[in-house]
């Protein structure tokens, strides 16, 4: 840095070359550096003087890293959750088109679990917040289903022939969709008290029905896997619950358990057939018609 | 007329006897062909097979039988499908976008989608450059028009360089101008990589491909160069002051004449046949001609 001294009160002062140079190369440091800077944002001259002193790959560069941050996507609503929950950016932008986290499904099973809660109360010379229990693990069957798959996802041709694993991307929007409505459900089970821990029986059945669905989805595609599980399910309730009190065995302890070995089939039967998400064969046919419908 | 995949040199695709059913309808009857670097155009009617085609090549659906080396490497396995979607672009009949996202956005989703790790965002930008949508990346795509939408879809197909580039009609629904300008875009994608563009316009293979194929009922009728297809039909067109009875296709030209294809009668006034007349005539040859699409 010079010592040259120039008269800084006087209008017609201007940058030494030396520090222009130094300035330019970034090796300038302050308090010098703070006062080349105030002097170039009011002075043509040295601005003018400046750009012949910086290498022309430099301002190129320079202008592009601008550009790039100006032109950086800002996160929507959903995406913006994520990051904030710690998810890696590219991984909030893969569950930020997922439909199971719009605002119009999360409110639709609000609205749901609202009208089951209140159905229980109403039944409430029972033991088992029956109507909740029956409801909920449906939600994120449905929420599963219309996740991902050739009817869903407008862009899901692309997704199957891409590097990422099919698989990976399914599992990633079934975590997301399995947070949403647990933790809505959750919130619905902490309206009913009074039934004390037996109304957190809609989990077992939640998980093993989601992941029997997508055991079956190789094979049926998503819509279909999703309607035989909550049919099944249907039936099942229908079988067990007994017509005065409206208690079920599937919500017993030794129900649970049976819900819960069921999951753990289900998860296993799931790793067995991940290699058949890897193409759109079996996933139903290819997206046609549904895309024209998005647009 | 169909040519047996016996080219020597290193083809990017090299199919052999491709076979695939829907049920009791057949979509590809043994289809044998190769690719090579260039532009080659897949020509064919409605049904005939070509998406169903494309969706193979692309590893979005497997054949029932046959053998495919796509870039050196087998799709029927899970390490080769992994390996030819890490060198692939591919532009989908009806590519589906999220229309909440920008056109940036959409294009880094795929990014993302393609594992692309190391300068993501600088990718997306070259690509939407190269696609001439600059000043449209902050557009959300469901304000971008069709012509604009399907050059998203190209820059989603080109990220990350790929060798291979299947491009399923995307001119189609383009106006003039912009299939002009596509054409253009796609001949410069076909530098140094090979591209397989599905089509319905003869112009598009006539202006951009070096090679062409047609695929009609599910087996290819036809592979080799534009020019060769065209010499199909030399000395079976025509024109003529009226329409020529017995003709397999017939048409008033602008000049008021009519331009006949098919055998022709002993004074026709023979001109040089196109591409489409070529095409006609094979198709013709299929017994395709005359039913509907």
């Amino acid at each position: 840095m010079t010592t040259e001294q120039a008269p800084r009160s006087a209008g017609d002062w201007h940058v030494p070359d030396d520090d222009l140079r130094s300035y330019a190369s970034g090796a300038a440091a302050p308090p010098w550096l703070w006062s080349t800077e105030a002097h170039l944002a009011a002075c043509q001259a040295c601005r003018a003087r400046l750009a012949d002193c910086v290498d022309p790959a430099a301002v190129t560069a320079g202008w592009e890293r601008l550009d790039a941050r100006l032109d950086a996507p800002k996160p929507g609503p959903v995406e913006a959750v994520l990051v904030r929950l710690g998810l890696p950016a590219h991984t909030a932008r893969l569950l930020a088109c997922t439909p199971g986290l719009r605002k119009s499904w999360l409110a639709a099973v609000a609205f749901t679990l609202a009208v089951a809660t209140a159905a229980a109360h109403v039944a409430q010379s029972t033991t088992v917040p029956t109507p909740l229990l029956a409801i909920a693990p449906l939600l994120p069957l449905i929420g599963v289903a219309i996740s991902f798959g050739p009817h869903v996802d407008p862009s899901y041709e692309l997704a199957v022939v891409a590097p990422l694993h099919t698989f990976r991307l399914l599992l990633l929007r079934c975590a997301a969709v399995l947070s949403t409505t647990t933790l809505l459900s959750a919130v619905a089970s902490l309206a009913l008290p009074e039934y004390g821990p037996v109304v957190l029986g809609w989990l077992a059945p939640s998980l093993a029905l989601t992941l029997l669905s997508l055991a079956l989805t190789p094979r049926l595609g998503p819509v279909k896997a999703a309607l035989v599980v909550g049919l099944g399910w249907a039936a099942l309730l229908a079988a067990t619950v007994r017509v005065p009190t409206g208690e079920s065995a599937l919500f017993t302890a030794p129900g649970q358990a049976g819900l819960a070995c069921t999951a753990i089939v289900a998860a296993l039967a799931v790793w067995r057939v991940r290699s058949g998400f890897d193409t759109a064969r079996r996933l139903g046919r290819p997206v046609g018609q549904a895309n024209r419908r998005m647009l | 007329m169909t040519t047996s995949p016996t080219q020597a040199g290193t083809a990017t695709v090299r199919a052999d006897e491709l076979s695939l059913r829907f049920g009791r309808k057949t979509a590809l009857d043994a289809v044998s062909f190769v690719l090579h670097d260039g532009v080659t155009g897949l020509l064919g009617p409605n049904g005939a097979g070509k998406t169903t085609l494309l969706r193979i090549l692309a590893t979005a659906i497997p054949a029932d039988s046959g053998q495919l080396r796509t870039l050196g490497a087998d799709p029927h396995t899970a390490a080769g499908r992994l390996a030819v979607r890490r060198r692939l672009g591919y532009l989908p009949q009806n590519p589906g976008f999220h229309p909440h996202f920008t056109a940036f956005e959409f294009v880094d989703y795929i990014a993302i989608l393609k594992e692309i790790t190391h300068a993501r965002h600088e990718e997306v930008r070259r690509v939407l450059h190269a696609v001439g949508l600059d000043g449209e990346r902050g557009t959300r795509i469901r304000a971008l028009s069709g012509g604009m939408r399907q050059r998203v879809a190209l820059a989603a197909a080109i990220l990350g360089e790929p060798a291979l580039v299947i491009l399923d009609e995307p001119t189609v629904g383009l106006d003039p101008e912009q299939r002009l300008r596509f054409r253009e875009l796609i001949a410069n994608t076909g530098e140094g990589r090979t591209v397989l563009l599905s089509t319905h316009q003869t112009e598009d293979v006539m202006t951009v491909c070096q090679q062409v194929i047609v695929l009609d009922q599910g087996r290819v009728r036809f592979q080799g160069e534009p020019a060769a297809l065209a010499a199909v039909a030399r000395g079976r067109v025509w024109t003529s002051a009226t329409r020529a009875p017995g003709a397999l296709a017939a048409w008033r030209t602008g000049a008021g004449t009519y331009h006949n294809i098919g055998d022709p009668p002993p004074d026709a006034d023979l001109i040089d046949p196109s591409i489409e007349d070529g095409y006609l005539t094979l198709i013709d040859a299929a017994g395709t001609v005359g039913q509907p699409a």
